[in-house]
């Protein structure tokens, strides 16, 4: 025995109502399978509903003279035997059937309809997954779509190229510009000279009036500086001058430098910045200059050493470092800060750029401490993103060698007997000649060239 | 000019069930009278049975389980006649109403149940021998005739008809209404017929109703005398009696099949229920008009002549008995039917491999996946 | 019910293939369509005039002397009527090939053809296949009467259940109308009855492509120019008038209307950046529409301009003095080459 439930049927293909005119059963009624429950009216005619069910009528829902929905409960039986319709409340009926048994909220109609029942009741949705949405491309700016994939391929920012088309549309060429131009050098505003007073020519030490200044040292722009201005030197700006002029006056440094077709390098970064398990990291072509440092330094070990002076008890020393304790040369609010990456050697490539990037965020959040910044063994100076292309840099103290990371563009390049634009780079150095020959030093930055050239070539 | 009489029709059953046969029937009565008891109780038993199935489906629909449902209600004599008269070779095309008509050749009626329900649009495969050369029922008026001829054609030049020998020669036999003889379509299916010659029986059901339309306006002119413009032996008639059903139609197909051309027949019934369930015939026709038909019903004159024949009566509470099993067997089936899979739609869209249906079969699977708790 | 025999039931060939040569496009038909009827005897053809005279373009000329009444069928004057049987001889296990006279006179069969015949076997559950064909002479440049010259192509393309191709060259035709044979699928065959006297290369020893393939015809850099019919011939005058002014046109014989190949069309609008789609039917929800959205949203990334269409006017075909402004013709192929390399 249970209870069946009998609802409102569509009689006549849409039907979406009708009114309860003559119960022919009233509750305690015994009724057999097709005897005549109750006359409805419908908008096409007056209808006899033959019973579902077999059993004892339960009770009447609806008053004569009442107009109900279809899909409304009109009266429930309590059924004698088993072999009841699959019920009409059930969404399986006639719609489409799943793989997996139909959903108990089909109850109201919702979604698959029961034959019979039209298609009047609710509207639902089913939830979706939630969706990775790519970040959307700039609304508002005209380009084609060839340029609209050019400038995501390049990582530009639409938005932000001005257009040259005629139409107001963004083109190749204003987006091939823009990829190439150095970043920090767009939006400075230079400012005027400062405004001369007589009140203030004679020179006020700026610490208290003058806001916060880059490099610790007090804005020369202040408003109440004079024509000159004095600063004294303290701080990171002391400890950088004394290490410079130690190193600079105490190793010999030369410089050697070459240019590179960097193109595998970015189609890597590319690549690797739309992994999944990059997804959650900031890839750039430093991570693959740190890689190829530590690969060829492996190759030359001997710019990864460092000149001990002699004393009393013996002679100077070449102390061979065989680990690399990567610095990465920082430019941050408080002055220029070499911190490093202990022991790079042992990190694969995610680990690596986790480590710069937080390495970098440290910096700029002025937390570096100074066990950050000691037992380097080289470094990297990263001038390209000033859009340098090579440079003399001045070897970290403790160090032999240090590698500048020039500004990558797109230049003319020979590619299979034709001039094509290619990704072009200067990787240049310094090494300190007590320690290592133009032999080993030409080769080193060969190597590191060569990776960027090929980084296959890591799989070494 | 003057138009000639009202064609005589072919009654062997009076109304009463009294053995009356007209001289129109004169022709026919060897058949009849070859006829054995078990034949005639057969014919009888068939009527019933599909008369409380044709009920219980409408109940079906009226309890929610089915969409629609098109009663045969009061042609039981037309179809089964003319259906037993068919020989097992031939070949039937029904419109949409013959439901006893498939049931005989061996069509499950859930078939039909399943095309009214919304999981087919067919019911059942016309070359499964079970289902004994019946094609699946055509919806759009007419259209049917003009695949039945072809059919015909096909059988001419297959050289699968016109031999003489009765159970080897197959015939096509075709099932349209007063409504559906209007279209253009069974005009063209009568030009080719007689054309081509083809072993064809042209069968209207004129149940004088075409929805609320009443068939005087579909014709000026008795319907049996379309078959004759076109050049084809034609006759009428007494839809409602089983006997003449039977013999008429067992004589043209015999004679179709032998390579003597096409014929029509015009079967004079009544559609006693609405067009279909969506139908209310209170409000074009009066219930003078269905009373008067009533006392005409082809089963209860079949009965008074089987009980006049000294049948026992326990043949027809045995006939009562099978009928509500029927019924109540297909209501059973029925409640239990399930639903289709989704991706069925594209399964016979062509019969060829075709790119357009693999790339949405995949789409539509990709995009139910795409649901929490979608399935592929 | 009989199974029906399938296309791969075919005997070698009674008859040899004629020669290979030069042939005009309606030759190439009946030499095609004698093939199909001496390697499979359940092939037959059927229509108005097909038999003693041959068709009113001579399309089936000689066929019936050859094969007889019972294969080359002069039918009763009825397109419904041919189409509706037909679809019962196909029951009766035959592959009726149909031919409708003229474009115009299609649409008394649309019921036969769209509600019926693309839906048989559907409705059957593939339990029997429909492999009829409808040959139907079509578009325009003929200079002839209302009803003659109709480009009604959209109309069975958007039909599921149909396949439906038109050969451009008397080469395609050759295969393409024994292909179309051989489908066990109903396929609308559009034969462009400007060009049954065009003259064309015919290699009898093997078909170059598949039913449902299409094929650069011409090959160039700057745009892409696609089309079906006797519209192929007309991009052709137009890629070479372009070229005379410097701009280089590849094109494409659509060849299938539906199901489409897009993959040498994308392969060459991801060359070239543009596209123009031209045809002799009115524009508004046409093949060309469908074309064109697809091609965009397949090769957005490609696109240097809009894919362009050059279509009819949307009106009713008008009378024949004005069908020279009427139907594009390669200077309005030029005017949308002209707007694409604008973008």
């Amino acid at each position: 025995m249970s209870t069946q439930t009998f609802v409102l049927p569509d009689v006549g293909e849409g039907l979406t109502e009708a009114e309860i005119v003559t119960w022919k059963v009233a509750a305690g009624d015994s009724v057999q399978v097709n005897d005549v429950l109750v006359e409805i009216e419908t908008a096409k005619s007056l209808v006899e509903l033959p019973s579902p069910f077999a059993g004892t009528v339960g009770q009447t829902l609806v008053e004569e003279g009442v107009t109900v929905a279809v899909g409304t409960p009109i009266v429930t039986i309590e059924a004698a035997s088993a072999d009841a319709p699959l019920s009409q409340t059930d969404g399986s009926g006639a719609g489409e059937s799943h793989s997996v048994t139909a959903e108990a909220d089909g109850a109201e109609g919702g979604g698959a309809v029961l034959v019979g029942y039209g298609t009047g009741g609710h509207v639902t949705s089913r939830r979706r997954k939630p969706a990775e949405r790519p970040v959307t491309a700039s609304v508002g700016v005209i380009a084609k779509p060839p340029i609209r994939k050019l400038a995501r391929d390049l990582g530009v920012d639409l938005a932000a190229v001005t257009p040259s088309g005629e139409a107001g549309e963004v083109t190749r060429e204003d987006v091939v510009k823009h990829a190439s131009q150095a970043s920090v050098f767009r939006n400075i505003e230079t400012p005027d000279w400062p405004e001369v007073r007589e009140e203030t020519i004679a020179v006020a030490p700026a610490a208290a009036s003058a806001p916060p200044a880059p490099n610790g040292v007090a804005s020369p722009f202040a408003q109440a500086a004079g024509r000159v201005e004095s600063i004294p030197v303290k701080g990171v700006r002391k400890a950088t001058s004394t290490a410079m002029v130690q190193s600079a006056y105490s190793a010999p440094h030369v410089s050697v430098w070459t240019d590179v077709d960097a193109t595998r390098t970015m189609e890597l970064v590319k690549r690797l910045k739309a992994s999944p398990d990059f997804a959650d990291v900031k890839v750039s072509p430093l991570l693959i200059m740190a890689r190829a440092v530590i690969w060829a330094v492996r190759r030359t070990p001997m710019v990864n050493a460092a000149w001990v002076d002699g004393d009393a008890d013996g002679g100077a020393q070449i102390s061979v470092r065989h680990y690399v304790n990567l610095g990465i040369a920082a430019a941050t609010p408080r002055g220029l800060l070499v911190p490093n990456i202990k022991d790079a050697q042992d990190l694969n490539m995610r680990e690596l750029a986790r480590a710069l990037e937080k390495l970098t965020l440290t910096a700029r959040e002025g937390k570096t401490t100074p066990a950050d910044q000691q037992g380097g063994t080289i470094t990297i100076t990263n001038i390209g993103v000033f859009g340098m292309d090579a440079g003399t840099p001045i070897i970290n103290p403790g160090e032999s060698g240090i590698v500048a990371m020039g500004t990558i563009r797109q230049k003319p390049w020979v590619v299979d007997g034709e001039v094509r634009p290619r990704y072009v780079t200067t990787v240049s150095g310094s090494f300190d000649h007590r320690v290592i020959d133009g032999d080993g030093m030409s080769r080193f930055i060969a190597d590191v060239a060569s990776i960027l050239e090929e980084p296959a070539l890591l799989l070494d | 000019m003057t138009q000639p009489e009202e064609p005589e029709l072919v009654r062997i059953l009076a109304a009463d069930g009294s053995l009356a046969p007209n001289p129109a029937a004169e022709p026919y009565l060897d058949l009849v009278n070859g006829l054995a008891d078990s034949d005639l109780e057969m014919l009888y038993r068939d009527m019933v049975v599909i008369r409380a199935i044709d009920r219980q489906a409408t109940n079906l629909q009226r309890q929610g389980q089915l969409a629609l449902w098109p009663p045969s209600l009061g042609q039981e004599a037309a179809q089964v006649g003319s259906a037993r008269a068919a020989r097992p070779q031939d070949h039937l095309f029904p419109s949409y109403r013959e439901h006893v008509v498939t049931r005989i050749r061996g069509v499950d009626p859930i078939g039909i149940i399943k095309l009214m329900r919304g999981l087919s649009h067919g019911g059942w495969d016309p070359t499964d021998p079970a289902n004994g050369n019946t094609h699946i029922y055509t919806l759009v008026l007419g259209a049917q005739t003009l695949h039945a001829t072809g059919y015909g054609m096909g059988l001419v030049f297959d050289g699968r008809c016109g031999t003489g020998d009765l159970d080897r020669d197959e015939a096509v036999i075709v099932y349209y209404g007063d409504g559906a003889s209007s279209q253009g379509d069974v005009h063209e299916a009568m030009v080719f017929a007689a054309s081509y010659r083809t072993p064809e029986v042209f069968f209207l059901q004129n149940n004088h109703w075409a929805i609320s339309v009443p068939v005087a306006t579909q014709s000026r002119t008795p319907l049996v005398r379309r078959g004759e413009g076109y050049g084809m032996p034609s006759i009428r008639i007494d839809g409602n009696d089983v006997l003449a059903s039977y013999a008429v139609t067992r004589r043209a197909l015999d004679e179709a099949r032998s390579g003597e051309g096409p014929r029509a027949i015009e079967a004079m019934t009544y559609r006693v229920g609405a067009h279909t369930t969506s139908d209310d015939p209170t409000k074009y026709r009066t219930s003078e008009e269905e009373q008067s038909w009533a006392q005409r019903d082809p089963i209860v004159r079949m009965r008074a002549f089987l009980e006049n024949r000294g049948a026992p009566f326990t043949l027809f509470d045995e006939v009562d008995a099978e009928a509500a099993a029927a019924a109540d067997d297909l209501r059973v089936r029925t409640n239990e039917l399930g639903g289709l899979e989704r991706d069925s739609m594209f399964a016979h869209v062509y019969s060829d491999p075709h790119p357009l249906m693999d790339e949405q079969r995949r789409w539509l699977a990709d995009y139910e996946a795409s649901f929490e708790g979608g399935t592929r | 019910m009989t199974t029906v025999s399938t296309s791969t039931d075919q005997k070698p060939a009674a008859t040899a293939a004629p020669a290979s040569g030069p042939m005009p496009l309606g030759r190439a038909l009946n030499a095609g369509m004698r093939q199909a009827l001496a390697t499979n005897d359940r092939v037959l053809l059927m229509g108005e005039d097909i038999g003693r005279l041959g068709g009113v373009f001579r399309v089936t000329e000689g066929l019936q002397a050859e094969f007889g009444e019972r294969r080359v069928l002069d039918t009763p004057l009825a397109e419904s009527g041919i189409v509706g049987t037909a679809i019962g001889l196909a029951m009766a296990g035959f592959r009726p090939v149909c031919e409708i006279q003229f474009d115009g006179f299609v649409f008394p069969a649309f019921d036969q053809i769209t509600s019926q015949l693309a839906k048989m076997t559907n409705r059957l559950e593939g339990a029997v296949p429909m492999p009829v064909v409808i040959r139907i002479p079509y578009g325009g440049h003929i200079g002839a009467i209302e009803h003659h010259q109709e480009s009604p192509e959209a109309y069975f393309t958007h039909t599921p259940g149909l396949r439906v191709v038109s050969p451009a060259t008397a080469g395609d035709a050759y295969w393409m109308i024994q292909e179309a044979i051989a489908s066990n699928d109903p396929v609308i065959f559009l034969e462009p009855k400007s060009a049954y006297w065009q003259k064309g290369e015919v290699d009898t020893t093997a078909p170059a492509l598949p039913l449902h393939a299409s094929r650069v015809v011409r090959r160039g850099t700057d745009v892409t120019l696609v089309g079906h019919g006797a519209m192929v011939g007309t991009l052709l005058q137009a890629a070479a008038l372009a070229e005379s002014e410097g701009t280089s046109c590849e094109v494409v014989d659509l060849r299938s209307l539906s199901p489409v190949d897009y993959g040498p069309i994308l392969d060459s609008v991801r060359r070239t950046g543009r596209m123009v789609y031209a045809q002799e039917a009115p524009g508004f929800t046409s093949l060309g529409s469908e074309i064109a959205a697809t091609v965009t949203e397949r090769a957005f990334f490609s696109l240097e301009a809009p894919v362009l269409r050059v279509s009819a006017f949307d009106t009713p075909f008008p009378p024949a003095k004005l069908e020279g402004t009427y139907l594009p013709d390669a200077d309005r192929i030029l005017e949308a080459v002209d707007r694409a390399l604008a973008y």
